[in-house]
């Protein structure tokens, strides 16, 4: 299964293998991985799963839709170019090794 | 033989070793009397939410559907028509757009816990959960005062089912007729006089320059009303039924309230309202042995995944400091419940002032009747001792 290493805003480090087609978010919250809340369940409607993604990965990821990029306003931290929310990200092959850092607060 | 009925009284009564069995022995099972296969266990039933193109909510979301309601509401569409329609909705009901419905939260919990008087019990659901529930929607959506009765009478009838015929019975069906109508009246008093509420909002929105169309809006009204009513009120009597039920449990949210919202966490877990609800196949799927076949319906377990032990460590303890992150109790994916920040925080509100009031309560009943659901499961009489 691919991994994906989360890095908590205290710098904790958390090695996960995740089946492809689930989200970073459930990688996250089923690994108590304590940043990321995923208060709303995975539908993109809290913008409480915000993560700053690996540079070397972003180019790699799923596009953006409209209501992430809208949730994405909303986030407690400061939103940066390396922004997304970690539940509309799904695990695949080529995001193995992927290393999310997650940000000071969610809410 | 083994065999699951999600219609029968015994597993609206008690589900839990039924699932159980699904998840050791059939973790892949055709119900016949469902006319569909139930997943149970919480990773197969994660797959299945994160995997909406296979898992199709296109032909209805609910175990048994209501005619003429699938593809004209969120539960019921796909993604992408699925994300603007419900982007019209969602700001209005994150957290922090619901400040507002805190202080009439607490006047309306209030004012009917008030009305128990001097008794020494009282019914949870009809003299405290359901009144308070409608209370806060119609509250949120503005609506007139006059239909509250009604309007609960309907929200409780059109989520059942017929346990024999196993289908909605006329009733039923009457109920959801009922409420349509009743949302399609509110709507065009709305449209001719659109206020700043919920409803309004939405029936005003374009997608892509678009308006929704009638069916959709008036669709996802009377879904938002059964949703609102119903489905909250169920699962609130759920959570007085396990706080009665654990008094140890209980005690340490009187000693330290601010447990609350991890209890309310939990109880969605540990038996969540929302117990089944339903995807179509919009391919063949091979799973534990099984072939599921393009255009079969399939029923995900919440109520068995959230106490599956290989997810959550003894499942079938009622702990509400365990913090269960990624629970089942509101769904999952992109379908995950619209309402979570309102029954969130209309729960949090509500058990505070109760349990200020009533910190020793028990059941008095043992035997409870239960909702004759196929979706859903909760106490249609919880009477609670207070004295």
């Amino acid at each position: 299964m691919p991994k994906v290493t989360y890095v908590e805003f205290d710098g904790t480090e958390t090695e996960v293998e995740l089946q492809e087609g689930w989200t970073l978010m459930q990688g996250a919250t089923l690994n108590g991985v304590a940043g990321v809340e995923g208060e709303c369940g995975g539908s993109c409607a809290c913008a409480t799963c915000h993560c700053y993604i690996d540079e070397a990965f972003l180019d790699k990821l799923p596009a953006m839709a409209e209501n992430e990029d809208e949730m994405l306003e909303c986030t407690v931290s400061e939103r940066k170019p390396s922004s997304r929310l970690s539940c509309q990200v799904k695990m695949s092959a080529d995001l193995d090794g992927i290393i999310v850092h997650l940000p000071e607060a969610q809410s | 033989m083994f065999r699951f009925d999600p219609y029968s009284p015994e597993v609206d009564a008690d589900p839990f070793p039924f699932y159980q069995t699904l998840r050791d022995e059939h973790p892949c099972f055709w119900s016949e009397e469902a006319n569909m296969w139930i997943l149970s266990r919480y990773a197969d039933i994660v797959t299945a939410l994160n995997d909406w193109e296979t898992y199709s909510s296109a032909q209805g979301n609910l175990m048994t559907e209501l005619p003429g309601r699938a593809g004209s509401t969120l539960g019921t569409t796909d993604p992408p028509r699925h994300d603007r329609l419900r982007s019209l909705i969602q700001m209005a009901v994150t957290k922090r757009a619901l400040d507002h419905i805190i202080e009439p939260a607490r006047a309306s919990i209030n004012e009917h816990l008030d009305a128990i008087g001097d008794a020494s019990s009282f019914d949870f659901v009809s003299q405290v959960a359901s009144r308070y529930t409608v209370d806060l929607l119609f509250y949120l959506f503005n609506m007139p005062e006059a239909s509250k009765q009604a309007v609960h009478h309907n929200a409780v009838l059109m989520v059942q089912s017929d346990p024999l015929t196993h289908t909605k019975g006329p009733e039923h069906i009457a109920a959801f007729e009922w409420m349509s109508d009743f949302s399609g009246q509110l709507i065009e008093e709305r449209k001719l006089a659109p206020g700043d509420d919920l409803m309004s909002q939405f029936i005003v929105a374009e997608i892509d320059g678009e308006k929704l169309l009638d069916r959709e809006v008036q669709m996802t009204v009377t879904t938002l009303i059964m949703a609102g009513v119903e489905s909250m009120s169920g699962f609130m009597s759920m959570m007085a039924l396990n706080l009665a039920d654990h008094p140890e449990q209980r005690r340490i949210l009187v000693d330290d309230p601010a447990c609350i919202s991890d209890a309310v966490e939990e109880s969605l877990r540990y038996n969540t309202s929302a117990q089944r609800f339903r995807r179509v196949l919009t391919r063949d799927v091979q799973l534990h042995g099984q072939t599921m076949k393009a255009g079969d319906f399939v029923g995900l377990a919440y109520g068995s995944g959230n106490r599956d032990e290989r997810q959550f460590e003894n499942p079938d303890i009622y702990d509400v400091t365990r913090k269960p992150k990624g629970h089942l109790g509101f769904g999952g994916g992109v379908h995950a419940c619209l309402g979570t920040a309102i029954a969130r925080l209309a729960c949090k509100t509500a058990f505070e002032e109760f349990l200020k009031r009533y910190p020793d309560f028990s059941r008095v009943e043992q035997q409870l009747p239960w909702i004759s659901s196929s979706t859903f499961r909760s106490p249609t009489r919880l009477e609670l001792s207070i004295r």
